[in-house]
């Protein structure tokens, strides 16, 4: 049942992410993604994968988007 | 379980429609390497999913297991270690993509590709 | 000596590493580089053939079905892969040597990049591996994308996000092709998808197994610029300095014949798969050639020229018999040394002159007479004028074609050489001997001397495989009897 409901996560997030006009929000919902999945990979019986992805995914990603994000500009338009 | 891995693949397919439709499709270039990162996402997805196998165990060899019951119950760690690699090249390029965003925007001072990435051939004939 | 063939990997990745990472020391940086290049064409002509299983997991005998499972990671050097490393080991010590006597000032981070593309071209040549072909592949597009943000030229940055994105796309799509394989396989290893699939374990007829084709065959026109990808191709080449654009069209002729070779042991069951090579190698020729015609940057004519000139390539390969297949190769090892004579030749003009429309160049011939000579003679070559290498090949390719039964293919060859030889010279006349015109000022700047030195390196190695082009033929008529 878990899984159904990360794989939704990880979509609307995902969606969500893009149609974001705040760049700083949709860094954030990269996030989420990114974090979902890692659940999703230790469901999926890959723990070793799960931990890279956690750090990489909903950690380092949004961060380096974030960084991005502040040197340039916030809205999109 | 074969609804788990319906449900992932259909899950994988989906990031990786919106991530190419977001990078063909979207304007604001941040928002074009968010989209990219999904196509990475989705494919890594697709991938943990091959070697998945539905009741069975992670496969790490711990002392006291049958080694028999093990091979014909563990998941197949082959796809698992393909993604590890794949994830930090994912990253690692989007962080260069990232940084040649962050030149550009000094001399451009816009997000737009449509200006950023104009064709390049035409401005030179402008400049003319 | 088997352990020279991962040194061959190794000595570049190594010395790239220690180069950005002590690059404050200028002069001690100078002799390392230049050391280290001296020794990567020595190294693959050193060593001999055989097989190379990292971590020592040699190969098990299944006593079921009796067949063979390669658990390593497979390097196998043969005759194609040291031919293709010297030379683009070569390539690499002619440009370092270029780069490191035209600026008193090294940057360790430019140096890094060059090694890091020849040490990941050289890995996907020797890989049997697929996955290990892929994070080479993904390496090497970054090394690409760094050489062309490194050159002062304008507009170098754009092009070089703009390759980057489509990369981006790109590879993960051909790595989700990758996964289809091992889904139907189990395996990373092209010798054991081989055989599975030769031996009906895969049904070639399934959607997946198409599908991975696909996927993999897009990957593939990104990493050898062929159509659509023609354009970003050529202007990568022009937006690096001549010296880079010299070298990154070398890996991108390696990157795409080892794909290729790859995906031909995979998929040549397939009847659809040459049907493909064929078509899009036709396309690139046309398009190239007919591009190329219309350009007034120079550097832009070479660069679509180039992709026209990869057609000939995947013409041979898609044909699919031995002799093709060999024309195929040999005109790959032929198209890296002219189209970097040529790339050096004419970044040498820009060097002296500042100067890339060619409608406001001309009388360079008075100014610039080895130049001119020695860019004649590589035009020549790529046009495929006897006695240089290039004709060889492309008779090679013409008689191929004929040979399969189709003469429509070996006319179109020889048309699009014709074109080739109308451009070159149209553009040769424009630069070199058409009266100077009034506004152009020609500082009395000499073109740097390491760079004629290369030119008459690559030159001298053009005209002795003209005249003896059995020394490679040979040797890489047999490696394709071993994959046929």
């Amino acid at each position: 049942m878990l899984e159904f409901v990360l794989c939704i996560i990880m979509v609307l997030s995902a969606i969500l992410a893009l149609i974001q006009k705040d760049l700083l929000k949709a860094a954030i919902l990269t996030g989420f993604s990114g974090g979902a999945l890692a659940v999703l990979f230790q469901i999926l019986l890959a723990p070793d994968v799960a931990l890279t992805q956690a750090i990489v995914g909903a950690a380092i990603v949004p961060v380096f988007i974030a960084l991005a994000v502040k040197k340039t500009q916030r809205s999109d338009d | 379980m074969a609804q788990t891995q319906l449900a992932i693949l259909m899950a994988s397919v989906a990031l990786i429609v919106i991530g190419v439709y977001s990078a063909i499709f979207i304007d604001n270039i941040i928002k074009k390497i968010i989209g990219i990162s999904f196509i990475e996402e989705g494919v890594n997805l697709f991938i943990v999913a091959i070697g998945y196998k539905a009741g069975g165990v992670v496969p790490i060899l711990m002392p006291g297991m049958d080694t028999t019951w093990f091979a014909s119950n563990a998941a197949y760690p082959l796809p698992f270690g393909l993604v590890l690699t794949s994830i930090v090249i994912g990253a690692s390029t989007l962080a260069v993509m990232l940084a040649l965003v962050m030149v550009l925007y000094r001399r451009y001072g816009t997000l737009s590709t449509k200006v950023m990435l104009a064709d390049t051939s035409k401005q030179e004939e402008y400049n003319e | 000596m088997n352990e020279l063939i991962p040194i061959m990997v190794i000595v570049p990745l190594m010395a790239a590493l220690l180069i950005s990472a002590f690059s404050k020391f200028n002069k001690a940086t100078k002799i390392f580089a230049f050391v280290v290049a001296i020794c990567l064409p020595i190294i693959p002509l050193a060593s001999n053939y055989g097989l190379h299983y990292f971590g020592g997991y040699a190969p098990i005998l299944d006593n079921v079905t009796n067949v063979m499972y390669h658990p390593a990671i497979t390097y196998s050097f043969t005759f194609l892969q040291q031919i293709f490393i010297a030379i683009v080991g070569l390539l690499t010590f002619l440009v370092v040597f270029v780069y490191l006597t035209k600026y008193k000032k090294v940057s360790g981070p430019y140096l890094f990049l060059l090694f890091l593309g020849t040490a990941a071209v050289t890995a996907m040549i020797l890989t049997d591996d697929i996955f290990h072909m892929f994070v080479f592949f993904e390496i090497l597009a970054l090394a690409q994308v760094g050489i062309v943000a490194a050159s002062s030229i304008d507009y170098s940055y754009e092009m070089a996000l703009k390759y980057m994105i489509l990369g981006s796309i790109g590879s993960p799509i051909m790595l989700l092709g990758i996964g289809f394989l091992l889904a139907l396989t189990g395996s990373v290893n092209v010798t054991d998808i081989a055989t599975a699939v030769h031996n009906g374990l895969v049904d070639i007829t399934s959607p997946v197994f198409l599908m991975s084709l696909a996927l993999i065959f897009f990957g593939w026109l990104y990493a050898s610029g062929l159509p659509p990808f023609h354009t970003i191709k050529s202007g990568v080449y022009s937006k690096a300095e001549p010296h880079g654009a010299a070298l990154l069209q070398s890996f991108t002729v390696i990157s795409m014949i080892s794909i290729v070779l790859i995906m031909f042991r995979i998929f040549s069951t397939l009847p659809i798969f040459e049907v493909l090579i064929v078509f899009f190698s036709i396309l690139a020729m046309i398009l190239g050639v007919s591009l190329a015609l219309t350009q007034t940057d120079f550097r832009r004519m070479i660069g679509f020229l180039a992709v026209g000139e990869l057609g000939f390539i995947g013409l041979g390969i898609g044909l699919g018999t031995t002799f093709s297949l060999t024309a195929g190769l040999f005109q790959a090892l032929n198209e890296i040394l002219i189209t970097a004579l040529l790339f050096i030749g004419f970044g040498a003009i820009v060097e002296a002159t500042n100067e890339v429309d060619t409608r406001k160049l001309g009388g360079l011939l008075a100014y610039h007479p080895k130049v001119s000579i020695m860019l004649l003679i590589g035009g020549m070559a790529m046009a495929g004028v006897p006695p240089l290498n290039g004709f060889q090949s492309k008779l090679m390719l013409v008689q191929a074609s004929l040979n399969c039964g189709y003469p429509e293919l070996s006319i179109l060859a020889i048309m699009v050489s014709i074109a080739t030889f109308v451009v070159f010279v149209k553009t040769f006349y424009t630069m070199f001997l058409k009266p100077k015109p009034k506004d152009l000022e020609l500082e009395n700047k000499e073109v740097p001397r390491s760079m004629i030195f290369t030119m008459g390196v690559l030159l001298i190695i053009i005209i002795l495989l003209g005249i003896f082009p059995d020394v490679v033929t040979t040797g890489i008529s047999n490696f394709v009897g071993g994959i046929l």
